[in-house]
């Protein structure tokens, strides 16, 4: 029995269908993100779950409970938000202890779990200021220790770094996610942003247009994208037109080169699809002009043209070997383990 | 040269301004023959009517702003947080007693509620309170609403109700303990209109014959010549008076805000 269970949420907004048949299951402890671009439904799933929004069809089920008919406030769950609403006439303290003093937690009980709270999130001398006295990510990590503090059963996290800088996007990312490990507290997290979402989750469940085209792992979402868009949408992919010259042994050709998977393929025509670390240079392979070379410290970016696509490659940073120059031509050799074989989509079809 | 022009006009806009109170009070001043006395104050003190009346209007004034602000905050909110489109409507017919006159809607109130109608608040000193209380609300709200509003805007309504929901609170700890707090300086400027206001109001009071400050002040000025000059000072002061405490008080807010 799972604990958290979406069971095939809709929703529409007038005439237009936002979420289609959303259908899922959330361990206790999991955390899960939502990941895709906007307008996709993932935050009006995420609202659903609040109780902020009302689904037109469907159920939503909280350790075998019914919620969809209960009002937000009766539904024990904890909500970061992206532009952190700390209440802005209170202490930090006292927005930490909100929750409690609403649940009815006396005075006593409630400053232990406050400091508690303030511990954990690694504030513990600034219970006494006020919010407008912090930074955006001191005011986040009270948002979310004001979330946490009255124990609640599900942790919704609204694109809760976008509104902070890269750095401590990363930083409070990594303590989003230890704070969720060490509570075992099951948690959704909404992000438009794949490395995060790549980086925190147990599962990512990645949303197009109010459906769920794909739910796995950060490593099955990357490495085995089961729809286009999921392929295009998590990571960079190099698109291949392919021509099938034997579907029983996957051998194609590419770009004037004959390519050999050694696994079945669909009939043609198909596109091969590669990550940027998934080709190398080599002495024969699909040929290349090379456009420009980006040297990002550890990881060299080779960005070229070949089949008549732009192409992106990465490889580690090697001190001895020579970067290739704009204008050359170079060999791409596919790695077999890292193609991938995407349908062509019918509008790329000419 | 242009600071000349800009002085010229600071001067002769003070001179407008500050003439007339001066010569009102220099004239409340002179009601014994010959010589400078509080004379006509303590006359103006003295008279229990005074008392009476202006007492009975800073009752009405405080009851005013209770129902202003129990009436337009949890409007001016609902309006923000769900009925955005319904802004510019309501915001209309908040504006609408500075267009309508009062003694037009004092005649609709007594029309409507007389003694012979259904719900007859004129026959009772009690019922009339209860009206002449609701026309200074009405009065009150084009400042009070646009206070309120203003002080909404301030904050970010929607997501400071979602996140209180979430952790449980209900509409009355949203609106009584995290909106009212938050847009305290707009009631407070609010509340001081609506005060100055009903202090020196006179339309609705006379008609529906209540003992308020404005008719006492028309009364005097009819029958006496030194006390009415008193008494336009006195209600001066008053406005002032409240003016700094209003002052006092949103500063002594924003002192426990910032002492941490």
């Amino acid at each position: 029995m799972s604990f958290l269970t979406l069971d095939h949420l809709q929703k529409s907004f007038g005439d237009t269908k936002v979420v289609h048949d959303f259908d899922m299951r959330v361990e206790k402890g999991e955390f899960i993100s939502f990941l895709g671009p906007s307008g996709c439904g993932k935050t009006t799933v995420l609202r659903m779950v609040a109780g902020f929004e009302t689904p037109s069809a469907g159920r939503i089920l909280i350790d075998g409970q019914d919620v969809t008919g209960l009002r937000p406030n009766q539904r024990q769950i904890g909500m970061v938000f992206q532009a952190y609403a700390l209440f802005p006439n209170l202490t930090v303290a006292d927005n930490v202890g909100f929750g409690l003093k609403v649940a009815g937690v006396p005075r006593a009980e409630r400053g232990p779990r406050v400091a508690e709270m303030l511990d954990l999130i690694g504030l513990p001398q600034m219970g006494g200021r006020y919010p407008w006295q912090l930074s955006g990510g001191q005011q986040q990590r009270v948002a979310l220790a004001r979330a946490l503090a009255p124990r609640p059963r599900v942790l919704l996290l609204d694109e809760p770094l976008s509104a902070l800088d890269a750095k401590i996007r990363v930083s409070l990312r990594n303590q989003i996610r230890e704070i969720q490990q060490q509570l075992g507290i099951t948690t959704i997290f909404v992000t438009h942003d794949q490395e995060e979402a790549l980086s925190i989750s147990d599962r990512i469940v990645v949303m197009h247009r109010g459906v769920a085209d794909q739910t796995g792992t950060p490593r099955e979402i990357y490495n085995h994208p089961t729809t286009d868009f999921v392929a295009n949408f998590v990571g960079t992919l190099n698109r291949f037109p392919a021509e099938v010259l034997d579907a029983a042994t996957g051998r194609l050709r590419v770009g004037g080169t004959e390519i050999e998977l050694g696994r079945p393929v669909g009939p043609g025509p198909l596109v091969l699809a590669a990550r940027p670390e998934g080709l190398v240079l080599a002495e024969t392979g699909i040929p290349a002009e090379v456009t420009g070379v980006e040297f990002l410290g550890s990881v060299q970016r080779l960005r070229a043209r070949a089949a008549g696509q732009s192409i992106v490659m990465d490889r580690f940073n090697a001190p001895t070997a020579a970067l290739p120059a704009p204008g050359e031509t170079v060999h791409l050799c596919p790695l077999r383990s890292h193609w991938m074989v995407l349908a062509q989509p019918e509008a790329e079809i000419v | 040269m242009k600071r000349l022009w800009s002085w010229a006009a600071l001067v002769i806009g003070a001179l407008y301004f500050l003439l007339p109170l001066i010569g009102t009070i220099e004239f409340s001043l002179r009601m014994r023959r010959g010589a400078y006395s509080l004379d006509a104050y303590r006359s103006v003190l003295a008279d229990p009517a005074f008392r009476a009346t202006f007492g009975y209007s800073v009752m009405m004034a405080l009851l005013t702003i209770v129902l202003g602000v129990v009436l337009v905050v949890p409007t001016a909110y609902w309006v923000r947080l769900r009925l955005p489109r319904l802004r510019p409507v309501i915001e209309f017919v908040t504006l609408l007693p500075l267009v309508i006159p009062a003694i037009v809607v004092v005649f609709g109130y007594i029309r409507l509620y007389n003694t012979s109608s259904i719900l007859p608040l004129t026959g009772t000193a009690g019922g009339t309170n209860i009206l002449l209380l609701c026309g200074y609300a009405t009065l009150a709200l084009p400042y009070m609403y646009r206070a309120v509003d203003t002080g909404l805007s301030t904050m970010d309504v929607r997501s400071l109700t979602e996140a209180a929901q979430s952790l449980g609170a209900g509409w009355v700890r949203i609106i009584g303990r995290l909106i009212l707090p938050n847009v305290l300086g707009a009631v407070m400027s609010g509340a001081f209109l609506s005060f100055a206001i009903v202090i020196g109001e006179f339309t609705m009071a006379a008609l529906l014959n209540r003992p308020a400050f404005g008719p006492y002040m028309q009364l005097l000025g009819a029958n006496r010549a030194y006390e009415p000059a008193a008494l336009a000072v006195i209600a001066f002061a008053v406005t002032w008076g409240c003016m700094g405490v209003m002052q006092l008080i949103s500063r002594l807010a924003g002192v426990r805000k910032t002492a941490t």
